[in-house]
């Protein structure tokens, strides 16, 4: 079973029931309510339809509900298995090119229409869903809010890692997860909030209504005044041969299958793409046991913050910045990637081409609103307001800020008589700051009393250390006179240790001169210790590079922030650059010793859901004088499951190809429905009322 | 400024091929359209029916044209559009609605179509699972079939590039001069374009581009929404149409096309007059209840995208087709009823024989389909 078992941060429910299930006529198990393709993931199982294009093997993709790959045929029908609950006695079989309707002759006879009515219709519980929800529901209005996962958080519910930002505003120090529940409870207090998870809004309609799914089994029209559309984002892709091979997918995905479901979906993973979600996969990974073989970006510096990177690399994960993406291969699933420099245009260098044996591959090359929902409501002329990454992609801290906000400014466009504090604003624009300057680190004279050390050396909206400090001894240096500021140190330390386990970037030590030409360095940990006292254990500078074996003195663990703290005895004369532990040895995550190539860039996909290649496309936009997406459609681009949602972020770079300049193609039309329905639903046969 | 034999309004259903057949006799053809490429005004919407299995000399003619020309779009010129011969089956669930159709059958044999009535058995061996509850049969064309839109248009418009004509996107029709020598000059947001024939095919537009030679066109687009779901192997071929109306309905018609994937529409009544093409919360449950109580196998197919086109209504529910009185050389192409997909084709290569060739063969269609005709009476099978 491929299942964790152990995580430093997650809680293990060993409560789940087992049931038995079918997998193509072979009996196997899995717990009862887990997604079937999680269940199935847990068994090994990567291919789960083969396309009528080529017999390419299809795996899981976007385990979000949102594309349609994990398509399998269960108990006769052919359903999404990421959104399918698993069943006792379930008969489920992989899906080959198309499916057969099922033959169900009974006569239809009982339906049911389902109409609700609300004041404003939230669409996404995430970070700032949840937090407008709650401005709102505070006012009274009578809410319904609508998510597509079945428990509230959207994103939050997926990070283990302590959230940057200030505690004040938006629960700096605290894990994703956690935050999710204090919010979730929050929102249900209230009595005039409906929530409906396992739910999608499938459209918005010109007569005011919106139409949802739920529990992907009913559908229902939903009357409202005002729409928060706090809808997220879909993760990017890029194009390359083999980019559709089962192993390749989002690190959102990841993020769903190892930190939601606990599924260890693979040995090792090579992460694309060094912005804050790539290295928090690496970082995922680690903790679940996965081997973190790098991460590869084509820019030449970390896209993410500063401190994120550092953390990674101490804990030994390389970054190989200006390389790219050149081929994912392996008979039927990703067996191997490799990797390319750059020259100066972005094109890859064959000769500097690195192989690494891997069995997933992560896309973590960025983030595009989930914005079609509030371009409808403005087309519409509905009131609207919308938040979160649906608005701007930026952390889920500035995002809970931003809900706030948006969730007043709704509040004003529906006429409640509502003050939004001017601060508000400041402070979400703050928080949404991009990183901003680096400073070189000064040398601090270690001394026989104990002072925390700083190896957070870029300007972020982050200061959870300066909160928690009960001495007020940490303070930010005033140089922007906003949180972007770097904390410093002054005056006493108890060593009590706060400000080291509250460090989202795991990037505080504290140092003391212990004799000789010993010191003392306390450091952070967030994996469950893999030795004792008197071990030793490879030390790290702020970069990840080794600089001895330090001498284990004590293990200590802070419970609220569910991290170690370990005392090591160390030579002064590293003390003042210690500022990480190695979890990870360089052994096991080399290359290759010589590249594979096998680079036939042309066969990279452009469209998953029908299969057609970057070459096919090109020749088409070049034959036809094509300057319209929606005339792709003449060859199946954009008529697929997904709606053109995950391949229109890729058209811009194909029109180039084609030496096309992408502002002077018109862009696709996206229509409803955002997610199949099966038609007994969008009547509720049977009668199903909506729970 | 340039100049053409024949400038076309309106890259859609039937410029597309009027402008293919026409550049293909050799003429000098140019086309405007407003829109940002081919087949994005109604033909986008169209769901792909087509039939010649009609009750009126005219679009009989054209479409059995039509269903020639699309039949052999791949092996005459390489254009794979779909095409699937599935038949048009119209069941019957109660007496009224059988005579009615047999009374049409009469009529329509004596054009020799390939159409009769069936059995409520032989209705279930076509549509397998359908309600036999009260079913009394159906009348079956099996000559008729579908295509793609999309497909047949980025054909045609492919080919008339291939054989010379022009296309002119984003480009709006501001004025329409007749100059002296009856030549027209067409004024766009970008361009001015001459011509000595021009051809007003314009879809939902045809009127206002009508009013500027100063003619008043019968033409009132109105709204019908439309859906598809997504492919499942085939089960049953042909396109299934219930004439039965219901309080919010007229009639509403599906088929399962060549990916696999069943397209359907429904007649709203009463009818939505105007231009308004955004989806209504209305449709799908209203088309979902008539399509499961006719056929409930479909209760597990999932239905993808749901959209909303405009059938450009006459009186009649007959197309306006030929020269007019009032301007010489301006040919009207409009007014196609939502048939304009399957009416293409066969009148685009029938206008480019009267313009091009002077023929006179299709003169009982003219006389038909004259913009001079009284417009009463009503197509039955609309």
């Amino acid at each position: 079973m491929q299942r964790i078992t152990h995580h430093p941060i997650l809680k293990i429910n060993n409560q789940s029931k087992t049931v038995k299930f079918k997998f193509n006529g072979e009996e196997i198990t899995g717990f009862e309510n887990e997604p079937v393709s999680s269940a199935l993931i847990a068994n090994g199982v990567k291919e789960f339809s083969i396309h009528k294009i080529q017999d390419a093997p299809q795996g899981i993709f976007c385990a979000n509900g949102q594309c349609s790959h994990c398509t399998l045929i269960i108990d006769g029908k052919p359903v999404k298995s990421c959104i399918t609950a698993l069943k006792e006695g379930m008969d489920v079989k992989k899906l080959i090119h198309f499916p057969d309707l099922p033959i169900d002759n009974r006569e239809f006879t009982d339906f049911n229409l389902q109409n609700l009515n609300c004041d404003i219709l939230v669409i996404g519980g995430g970070p700032s869903g949840l937090t407008a929800a709650i401005e709102l529901a505070k006012l009274g209005s009578k809410i319904i809010l609508v998510d597509d996962k079945d428990k509230l958080g959207g994103k939050l519910l997926l990070q283990t890692h302590k959230f940057f930002g200030s505690i004040e505003d938006c629960y700096a120090g605290k894990r994703g997860i956690e935050i999710a529940e204090i919010l979730e409870k929050e929102l249900r207090s209230y009595p005039n909030v409906q929530v409906f998870t396992n739910s999608m809004v499938a459209a918005l309609y010109k007569d005011k209504k919106v139409g949802i799914f739920i529990n992907f089994e009913n559908y229902a029209i939903v009357d409202f005044e005002g729409l928060v559309i706090s809808s997220g984002a879909r993760e990017r892709n890029l194009i390359f041969p083999g980019n559709d091979l089962p192993g390749v997918f989002g690190a959102g995905a990841f993020q769903t299958l190892v930190n939601r479901d606990l599924i260890k979906s693979s040995d090792r993973v090579f992460i694309i793409g060094s912005g804050n979600v790539g290295l928090i996969a690496a970082y995922h990974a680690l903790q679940a046991g996965i081997t973190a073989v790098g991460i590869a970006d084509i820019l030449n510096e970390v896209t993410g913050y500063k401190v994120h990177a550092d953390k990674i690399k101490r804990m030994g994960v390389p970054i190989y910045l200006g390389y790219t993406i050149l081929t994912a291969e392996g008979d039927g699933k990703v067996e191997r990637i490799t990797i390319a420099q750059v020259d100066e245009d972005f094109n890859p260098v064959l000769e500097t081409a690195k192989t690494f044996e891997v069995d997933t591959l992560l896309m973590a090359v960025g983030l595009s609103s989930i914005d079609e929902f509030y371009n409808t409501a403005v087309q519409y002329g509905f009131k609207a307001v919308k938040t979160g990454d649906a608005d701007e992609i930026a952390e889920a801290s500035s995002a809970m800020f931003g809900g706030r906000v948006a969730g007043l400014q709704l509040a004003k466009l529906l006429g409640y008589k509502v003050e939004i504090n001017g601060s508000f604003y400041e402070k979400a624009e703050i928080l949404k700051s991009k990183p901003g300057e680096v400073f070189q680190i000064e040398k601090k004279e270690i001394s026989n009393e104990y002072m925390p050390l700083f190896y957070c050396n870029q300007e972020i909206p982050c200061n959870p250390c300066v909160s928690v400090c009960p001495f007020d001894t940490i303070k930010l240096n005033d140089n922007l006179g906003n949180i972007m500021d770097l904390p410093v140190f002054d005056g006493k330390c108890t060593k009590c240790g706060q400000c080291i386990a509250v460090c989202p970037g795991l990037a505080v030590t504290l140092v003391k001169k212990l004799y000789g030409e010993f010191a003392e360095v306390v450091l952070p940990h967030e994996f469950e210790p893999t030795f004792s006292a008197n071990e030793f254990v490879s030390l790290t500078d702020i970069d990840g590079n080794y600089l001895e074996k330090g001498e284990v003195i004590k293990i200590n663990y802070s419970k609220r922030y569910k991290t170690y703290l370990i005392s090591f005895k160390v030579l002064l004369e590293n003390a003042h650059k210690i500022a990480g532990i190695r979890v990870q040895e360089p052994e096991k995550i080399k290359p290759l010793d010589k590249a594979i190539l096998n680079y036939l860039p042309e066969n990279g996909i452009v469209c998953r859901c029908e299969r057609v290649t970057v070459k096919e496309v090109v020749d088409f936009i070049e034959e036809n004088n094509i300057h319209d997406a929606n005339q792709l459609k003449q060859i199946r681009v954009g008529m697929g499951a997904c709606g053109s949602r995950t391949c229109s972020v890729l058209l811009p770079g194909v029109f180039k190809m084609a030496g096309i300049d992408w502002f002077e193609v018109a862009p696709s039309t996206k229509r409803p429905l955002t997610i199949e329905i099966p038609m007994c639903a969008l009547v509720n046969e049977k009668g199903n009322e909506v729970r | 400024m340039k100049i053409f034999d024949v400038l076309i309004i309106g890259a859609g259903s039937i410029g597309l091929p009027v402008s293919f057949y026409l550049a293909k006799k050799g003429l000098n053809v140019g086309v405007v359209e407003s829109l940002a490429s081919e087949g994005r005004g109604q033909n986008r919407a169209a769901i792909g029916g087509i039939r010649a299995t009609f009750s009126d000399p005219a679009k009989i003619k054209i479409c059995q044209y039509s269903l020639d020309l699309i039949k052999n779009m791949k092996t005459e010129y390489g254009k794979d559009v779909d095409w699937v011969k599935g038949g048009y089956l119209y069941p019957a669930y109660d007496i009224e609605i059988e005579n009615s159709l047999k009374n049409l059958l009469v009529k329509q044999k004596q054009f020799n179509l390939n159409i009769d009535w069936i059995s409520a058995q032989d209705v279930n061996e076509t549509v397998p699972g359908i309600n036999m509850n009260k079913l009394r049969g159906g009348i079956f064309s099996p000559d008729d079939g579908s295509a793609s839109p999309i497909k047949v248009a980025g054909a045609y418009y492919s080919l008339a590039r291939k054989y010379g004509a022009e296309f002119f996107f984003n480009e709006v029709v501001l004025e329409t001069k007749i100059l002296n020598d009856k030549s027209f000059r067409i004024k766009t947001n970008k361009n001015e374009y001459s011509s000595r024939f021009l051809i007003n095919a314009a879809g939902a537009d045809a009127n206002t581009i009508g009013k500027m030679v100063g003619l008043e066109l019968p033409v009132i687009p109105d709204s019908h929404e439309a859906g598809i779901t997504e492919p499942v192997n085939p089960f049953f071929s042909p396109m299934l149409v219930d004439i039965r109306a219901d309080a919010e309905s007229a009639n509403y018609y599906f088929y399962q096309n060549k990916e696999g994937q069943l397209v359907f529409c429904i007649t709203p009544r009463p009818p939505i007059a105007g231009t308004d093409c955004d989806n209504t919360s209305v449709f799908l449950p209203l088309v979902v209840r008539r399509m499961l109580e006719l056929y409930p196998r479909l209760r597990n197919i999932k239905v993808r995208r749901t959209w909303r086109g405009l059938y450009p209504m006459t009186p009649d529910g007959f197309p306006i087709v030929g020269f007019t009185k009032e301007v010489e050389n301006y040919f009207l192409a409009v007014g196609m009823c939502g048939q304009g997909f399957m009416i293409g084709p066969g009148l685009g290569l029938i206008i480019s024989e009267i313009i091009a060739n002077n023929s006179t063969e299709y003169d009982f269609i003219l006389d038909q389909l004259t913009l001079y005709r009284s417009f009463v009476g009503n197509e039955i099978l609309k």
